[in-house]
């Protein structure tokens, strides 16, 4: 019998396609693990059960007349609290943002509602994707499945969680310095940061106009890739949106890594900052696994990891602070305490900063699309440190910068979050690979042979089910 | 009498300029440390880059007309 919790997207897709599989059943399913195990993970802060079973429906009358709509028809998803769905507030799981309604849907969500994926629910974040696991909101911070004390990564957190329990198999996230990738690091599943234009931003909540990325988040690389393929594509109200097709990254997925040529950047997890051993030996055996796949691996060396960090941040600050001006000036106690100590550093950001760090991150892209000019992809490690305690707000404040994932937030290039493996003590490990502009497919298949190898992506924590609905789910 | 002002003087000045006054009174704390993170100076520009390069964003006219 097929595990309902765990099926993947593609699994899911061709099961349902050959009319073995009720997209009906398959949703209920989902509804009803998540009405058994949510309380302990607080993944989601809306189940939209009615209309998921209405959605569910429909498509399961659609495939029975022979009008299936492609991998997405039928398949269960949930969307992070940011984008916009027609006559549901937008929360960004802030107070701020209680009563807003939103007039129509984000250009992703429509595009999967067209095809004929079923919306689960919204769930939590990072409040307006900046702020951290806060106590002091109106919803309790997601939690990590693999460990509940531990930070499940963010913005994108009730995404990450929410996949790794079992309670969908395909999410939307958001990521501007790392926020996809950081809870697919954290949970031990696979994010992608596509390229900035890839992806429409529109009816997303923004954080930092130039940063932002949405990117999708599911369990299995294939998976990533058909959610990528359902929701890339021109935006004509995006100004952003790239104008180019989007590029083909299934029928070359499983061709292999022989040939292929990595680049590791070491430096920025041995030279300029301290690493965990475990995230560091990981990734070494990461290489040694790429290699022993036919792809030839060598250290290669940009900018120091603290000037990367400076461009992002000092943008970062600046432009989201432009945005969230008034409500820190006039209602900062309505703010989680996490989210106002970033939002206010913009305030002191000067217009020359501002541009100077435009003027690097110019400059950072040329030096690596000349890295790229001999290279495929590049790997590094996603989060330096382990996941923290979830209720150590110094820590968590520590460890915001300690990671190389707001490198290719800076490029604008697509960069993923993979499993490499555990701690002792069962904590997910990640590296990214990274490839050009638009080169998603190259991303993809580096990733999908890796992962292929190796097994660490979709392992599932140790989940307990209540007695009752362990009978059922 | 020493007329210097003190480094929280400047920051109550630089805050208060900045309509956050009230994030004062309540969070003297956090926006004191969100000073110093705001103003600390970015780091070195790597080389060959100066301060005449032209920053990342383009700015591309023909953009509006194509968003009708």
């Amino acid at each position: 019998m097929t595990d309902l919790a765990y099926l993947g997207v593609a699994e899911g897709a061709a099961l349902i396609r050959a009319k073995r599989l009720s997209p009906v059943e398959w949703t209920r399913a989902l509804l009803d693990r998540i009405a058994a195990i949510d309380a302990d993970y607080n993944a989601f802060l809306v189940v939209t059960a009615e209309r998921a079973l209405a959605q569910a429906k429909t498509a399961e009358a659609e495939i029975a007349k022979g009008r299936w709509r492609g991998p997405m028809h039928g398949v269960p998803y949930a969307a992070k609290d940011i984008f916009d769905i027609e006559g549901m507030a937008t929360t960004c799981h802030s107070k701020i943002r209680m009563n807003h309604r939103a007039a129509a849907d984000a250009f992703v969500v429509k595009k999967l509602r067209d095809a004929g994926a079923v919306l689960l629910g919204k769930v939590a974040l990072h409040e307006f994707a900046t702020g951290g696991p806060a106590f002091d909101l109106p919803w309790p911070p997601a939690r990590n499945p693999w460990n509940r004390d531990l930070h499940p990564g963010g913005s994108s957190s009730g995404s990450g969680s929410a996949l790794a329990a079992g309670m969908t198999p395909a999410a939307l996230g958001t990521d501007t310095g790392g926020s996809v990738r950081n809870p697919a690091t954290c949970c031990g599943i696979v994010g992608m940061k596509p390229t900035y234009g890839a992806i429409s931003l529109a009816g997303v909540f923004p954080l930092t106009y130039s940063l932002d990325h949405v990117g999708p988040m599911t369990r299995t690389v294939e998976d990533n890739a058909i959610l990528f393929h359902a929701i890339a594509g021109h935006d004509p109200h995006d100004p952003t949106s790239t104008r180019r097709d989007t590029p083909d990254c299934l029928t070359e997925l499983k061709s292999g890594l022989k040939g292929l040529r990595i680049g590791v950047v070491e430096h920025f997890y041995t030279e300029d900052a301290a690493a965990d051993p475990d995230q560091v030996r990981a990734i070494g055996e990461a290489a040694g696994a790429l290699q022993r796949l036919g792809a030839h691996v060598k250290a290669i060396r940009l900018s120091p990891l603290s000037l990367w960090t400076d461009c992002n941040r000092t943008i970062h600050q600046a432009e989201s602070y432009a945005i969230h001006e008034k409500d820190v000036q006039e209602r900062p106690e309505d703010f989680a305490a996490l989210t106002r100590n970033r939002l206010l550093p913009g305030a002191f950001v000067s217009s020359a900063k501002y541009i100077k760090a435009q003027q690097l991150r110019a400059a950072l892209c040329r030096e690596f699309a000349e890295a790229m000019r001999d290279l495929d992809a590049v790997i590094t490690l996603s989060s330096l440190l382990l996941p923290c305690r979830i209720d150590d707000p110094a820590a968590i404040a520590k460890t915001y910068d300690q990671q190389c994932r707001l490198v290719f937030n800076v490029t604008g290039t697509p960069a993923i979050s993979v499993p490499t493996g555990f701690t002792a003590s069962g904590i997910p490990l990640a590296m990214q690979i990274a490839g050009r502009a638009f080169g998603e497919p190259m991303v993809y298949r580096i990733a999908q042979g890796y992962c292929e190898a190796t097994g660490f992506a979709g392992k599932r924590p140790p989940i307990r089910l209540p007695e009752r609905a362990a009978a059922r789910v | 009498m020493n007329d210097t002002p003190t480094a929280s003087d400047t920051v109550r000045l630089l805050a208060e300029q900045q309509g956050l006054g009230k994030a004062l009174k309540l969070f003297p704390d956090g926006v004191k440390a969100a000073a110093e993170r705001g103003l600390r100076p970015l780091g070195e520009l790597p080389k060959g880059t100066t301060s005449l390069n032209s920053p990342a964003p383009i700015f591309d006219p023909a953009q509006f007309e194509r968003a009708k």
